[in-house]
C-alpha cells in the first residue's frame, strides 16, 4: 500500500521539528513557522495542539525531545521496488552511472509491464555517448549557473553556434523530448537536445542579451462543445494539462476557455480539429479562421 | 465527527478531485452521491492541501469549485499532496518517532525487553506519560518489518530488531524527473520529501497529472504482474452509475499521453477474451492468485500490439481486422509532413505514391480509435478508404457537420 502515513505531510513536519528540537528547544513561534512552512494550509488547527498537549509525546511541552537523535525514514519497501523499476529506464543513464543496490527487492514494474502506446516514434536518442554528454553538461550548469557554448543544426540543416544561460530541461512525453530553455542570447533560447552536435562552457567574458523574440507569449482559445459520444469526458480530460475554465451553457452543451503558448497554435489547432464537429471555435476570430481555412483546403481536396 | 484535514480511506477523495481538476463544472448542489456535508469537507481538505491552484467562480447558477493550473508551469505534480494526507492515532507518531529514535541510536539489534525499557524511559520525560504495553510495539515493529523500516534477526531463542538502512546514493534530479514521467511518480515525490537539497530543473510539456490520483490501483496491478497473479477488480462507471466486479489476469499498463488516459489490458476468463479497462474506473483492485495462464496471455497481447492503434481489441464491424488507407498530399516544401506521418503512426505503413503524395495503409482491431488522428490531417487527405463502412460514413458525416459549422462552402476547384 502507498497511502500510508509514514508518508504524510504530518510525520514529515514532526520529523524537521524534532532535528530543530535536538539543537534548542522550540519557541512556540518557531514550532507554528515550522508548521506553516512544511504542513498543509490548516495543519496549524490540528498539527500544533496535538504537540502542544503532549498527545504526540516526541516533543514536550517546553520545546525540547527525549530523543537523542533525529531518526530517519529508512528507505521502504515501496521506495526499493519503485526505484529498481527506474533502473531500467535508459533515460536514467542521462544522469550518471546509477544503480540501486537491494538485492532483496524485485523492481515494481519491467519495461514491457507499462507501455506509452502514443509517443512519437522520433524520440531522442537517449543511449547515444554524445546526447548523455550533452545532457549532463547542461544539467550542471543549470545547477551552477553557467553559459553554454552551442552547436546545433536547425529544423532547415543549418549549422548555428549560440551561446546562452540554460535555466531548465523540458520534457515532453508525447514528444519523448527533452529541450533546454535558457536566456541571455539574441536569437531564441530554447533548443532540442537532440539537435545539439557540440556543447562546451563558455569561458569569455560574456554579457547575456534580451532576447529580440518576445517571451512566450499565452493566448487563449474559447470553444463550444456537445457532450455527444462522451465528448466531454473526452476534452476536458485531453485539455486538462492547459489552465482552462469551462461552463454549462445548456443540458449537453458546454463553454471552454483554454489558455495556451502562443508557439503552441499549430498545435492546439490540429489537437481541436482531432474533436471533429463535437467543439466548435467561437473565439479568437484569428483561431476560427484558421480551422476556417483547413476545411477549405480539405473541401479543395475532393472529400 | 468534527472535520479533520487527514482522511483514512484515499477514495473519498478521489472522485471530488478528478471532479474539480478535469471538470471544474458541477456545482455544490449537483453532488448528489454523497452529503452535502461530505462535499463540504472534501471541499475543505482540497483548499488546505491545494490552496493557491484551488478558484472559484460565483454565477447566478451558484458556486462552482475548481482546479486550475498549468501544469506547464508546475515542476511538481501537486495532486501527490492528497497521498500525504493518511490519518493515524496518537499512539502510532508516538511509537514511530521513539522506536526509529531508538533503534538508530545505537547501531545494534536491540531486544523487545531493551526496546520496552528504553521506550518507557523516554516517555517518562512527560507529564502525562502514556504507556504502550509490548504487544502493541510488536505489533508495530512486525507492521515495520513488512514496510521495511525495520529490520529483524533471531540468535537462536532472541529476537533482535534494527533500523533499516538510511537512503543514501540518490539524485535529486532523477528523483524530481522520474516522479513526474514515471508510473506511481508519488514514491519519488516520497522519496524527494525527504530531501534537504531543493533541485527544480525540471519543467514538463504536455503532462498529465490526473494519474497521480490512480496510484494504489496502478501500484497494486503493477505488484499483481510481478507476481503473475490473477485479480479482482471493482469497477464503477461514472457515466450510468454502475458498479461491478471482474476476475482478471493483468497483462498490462497501456498509457496515453496524448488522452491523459491509462489502461489495464486484462485477460477476462470469463469473456475468454483480451479487454481493455480505464484505470481511473477501477475503485480498488483485490489480489488473487498466482495465474497459469499468465505467460500464455502475455504471448498473446504481445501477438496482438502491430494491430492495436489504442486499446480496443475490437472495432464495431464483422471482421476480426479493419483496414484503413489515408493518402495526403503536400507541398515540396512542407518534408515535415510526411515525417510526421511517419513519426505520428502507432502502427502500419507508409508509402509515396506519387510526387507530394503518401499513403498510410494498417490493418487494426477497431479502426474508429484512428479517427481524431486522421483529423488531424484535414486539409490535406485526398483520399480515405474504411474496410468498416459504418466508421466510415461516421468519418464522412463528421465531415460535412464541420463544413456546416465554419461555413466552408462547397469547393469549385477539385485540383
Amino acid at each position: 500500500m502507498i497511502f500510508r502515513e509514514i508518508y504524510s505531510v504530518y510525520y514529515h513536519t514532526v520529523a524537521k521539528i524534532l532535528q530543530a528540537a535536538l539543537s534548542h528547544p522550540l519557541s512556540a513561534e518557531e514550532l507554528q513557522e515550522m508548521v506553516e512552512q512544511n504542513a498543509f494550509g490548516e495543519s496549524v488547527l490540528h498539527l500544533l495542539p496535538a504537540l502542544k498537549e503532549e498527545k504526540w509525546q516526541v516533543l514536550k511541552s517546553d520545546g525540547t525531545t527525549p530523543l537523542s537523535k533525529a531518526p530517519y525514514l529508512p528507505l521502504t519497501t515501496v521506495e526499493k521496488q519503485w526505484l529498481k523499476a527506474i533502473e531500467q529506464d535508459p533515460r536514467l543513464q542521462l544522469f550518471g552511472d546509477i544503480s540501486f543496490d537491494f538485492p532483496d527487492v524485485k523492481p515494481l514494474f519491467r519495461p514491457e509491464d507499462y507501455l506509452i502506446f502514443d509517443r512519437y516514434q522520433d524520440g531522442d536518442p537517449y543511449e547515444d555517448a554524445a546526447y548523455q554528454a550533452h545532457f549532463r553538461l547542461i544539467l550542471d550548469a543549470i545547477r551552477n549557473q553557467y553559459p553554454l557554448e552551442v552547436e546545433l543544426k536547425t529544423r532547415r540543416g543549418n549549422q548555428t553556434k549560440m551561446v546562452l544561460l540554460p535555466k531548465a530541461l523540458e520534457y515532453s512525453e508525447k514528444d519523448d523530448k527533452f529541450r533546454l530553455l535558457g536566456e541571455g542570447n539574441r536569437f531564441g533560447n530554447t533548443i532540442n537536445l537532440a539537435r545539439i552536435q557540440q556543447c562546451r562552457r563558455y569561458e569569455k567574458p560574456w554579457e547575456a542579451k534580451k532576447e529580440e523574440k518576445e517571451a512566450p507569449q499565452r493566448a487563449y482559445v474559447v470553444f463550444t462543445l456537445m457532450d455527444r459520444r462522451k465528448a466531454l469526458e473526452r476534452v476536458m480530460l485531453h485539455f486538462a494539462h492547459f489552465e482552462k475554465q469551462a461552463e454549462r451553457l445548456g443540458e449537453s452543451r458546454y463553454r471552454v476557455k483554454v489558455w495556451y503558448e502562443v508557439e503552441d497554435e499549430t498545435e492546439l489547432l490540429i489537437r481541436l480539429l482531432s474533436f471533429g464537429p463535437l467543439v466548435q471555435v467561437k473565439e479568437p476570430e484569428r483561431m476560427v479562421s484558421l480551422l476556417r481555412q483547413r476545411l477549405q483546403q480539405q473541401r479543395s481536396c475532393g472529400l | 465527527m468534527a472535520y479533520q484535514e487527514l482522511m483514512k480511506n484515499f477514495n473519498r477523495v478521489r472522485d471530488y478531485m478528478r471532479d474539480f481538476y478535469v471538470y471544474g463544472l458541477k456545482r455544490r448542489e449537483e453532488y448528489t452521491q454523497k452529503s452535502a456535508r461530505s462535499y463540504d469537507d472534501e471541499r475543505r481538505r482540497m483548499e488546505s492541501w491545494l490552496g493557491p491552484w484551488m478558484q472559484f467562480r460565483q454565477s447566478a447558477e451558484g458556486k462552482q469549485v475548481f482546479l486550475s493550473l498549468d501544469s506547464r508551469r508546475t515542476k511538481h505534480n501537486p495532486l501527490y499532496q492528497a497521498w500525504k494526507a493518511k490519518s493515524f492515532t496518537d499512539g502510532d507518531l508516538t511509537l514511530h518517532f521513539l522506536l526509529l529514535g531508538i533503534l538508530q541510536s545505537e547501531e545494534r539489534g536491540w531486544t523487545i525487553r531493551e526496546l520496552m525499557a528504553q521506550l518507557d524511559q523516554m516517555l517518562s520525560a512527560f507529564t502525562k506519560s502514556r504507556t504502550f504495553d509490548e504487544s502493541t510495539v510488536r505489533k508495530k515493529l512486525k507492521e515495520y518489518e513488512a514496510e521495511g523500516l525495520v529490520e529483524r534477526e533471531k540468535k537462536g531463542a532472541v529476537v533482535f530488531y534494527r533500523s533499516g538502512g538510511k537512503p543514501a546514493g540518490l539524485n535529486v534530479d532523477v528523483l524530481d524527473f522520474f516522479s513526474e514521467v514515471a508510473p506511481c511518480g508519488v514514491i519519488g515525490s516520497f522519496l524527494l520529501d525527504q530531501w534537504q537539497e531543493v533541485g527544480d530543473h525540471f519543467l514538463f510539456k504536455h503532462h498529465y497529472i490526473t494519474g497521480a490520483m490512480d496510484s494504489e490501483v496502478v501500484y497494486t496491478l503493477l505488484l499483481a504482474m510481478q507476481e503473475k497473479r490473477s485479480v479482482s477488480l471493482h469497477l464503477v462507471s461514472r457515466r450510468r452509475n454502475h458498479k461491478t466486479t471482474l476476475s482478471v489476469v493483468p497483462l498490462r499498463l497501456m498509457k496515453s499521453v496524448q488522452s491523459g488516459r491509462t489502461y489495464l489490458m486484462a485477460y477476462v476468463p470469463v469473456f475468454r477474451r483480451i479487454s481493455s479497462y480505464r484505470v481511473d474506473q477501477i475503485v480498488t483492485v483485490e489480489m488473487g492468485k498466482e495465474s497459469p495462464l499468465f505467460d500464455s496471455m502475455r504471448e498473446k497481447l504481445e501477438g496482438m500490439m502491430p494491430h492495436l492503434w489504442g486499446v480496443s481489441t475490437q472495432g464495431r464491424g464483422k471482421s476480426r481486422l479493419e483496414k484503413v488507407e489515408m493518402t495526403i498530399r503536400y507541398e515540396e516544401n512542407e518534408p515535415y509532413i510526411r515525417q510526421r506521418l511517419e513519426r505520428e503512426k502507432r502502427c502500419g505503413t507508409v508509402e509515396q505514391v506519387g510526387k507530394g503524395c503518401c499513403k498510410w495503409t494498417a490493418e487494426v482491431y477497431d479502426s474508429s480509435e484512428a479517427i481524431p488522428w486522421i483529423r488531424t490531417f484535414l486539409g490535406r487527405i485526398t483520399e480515405i478508404h474504411f474496410s468498416n463502412p459504418v466508421v466510415e460514413a461516421q468519418f464522412r458525416r463528421d465531415l460535412e457537420e464541420m463544413y456546416a459549422l465554419y461555413d466552408v462552402e462547397v469547393a469549385d476547384d477539385f485540383s
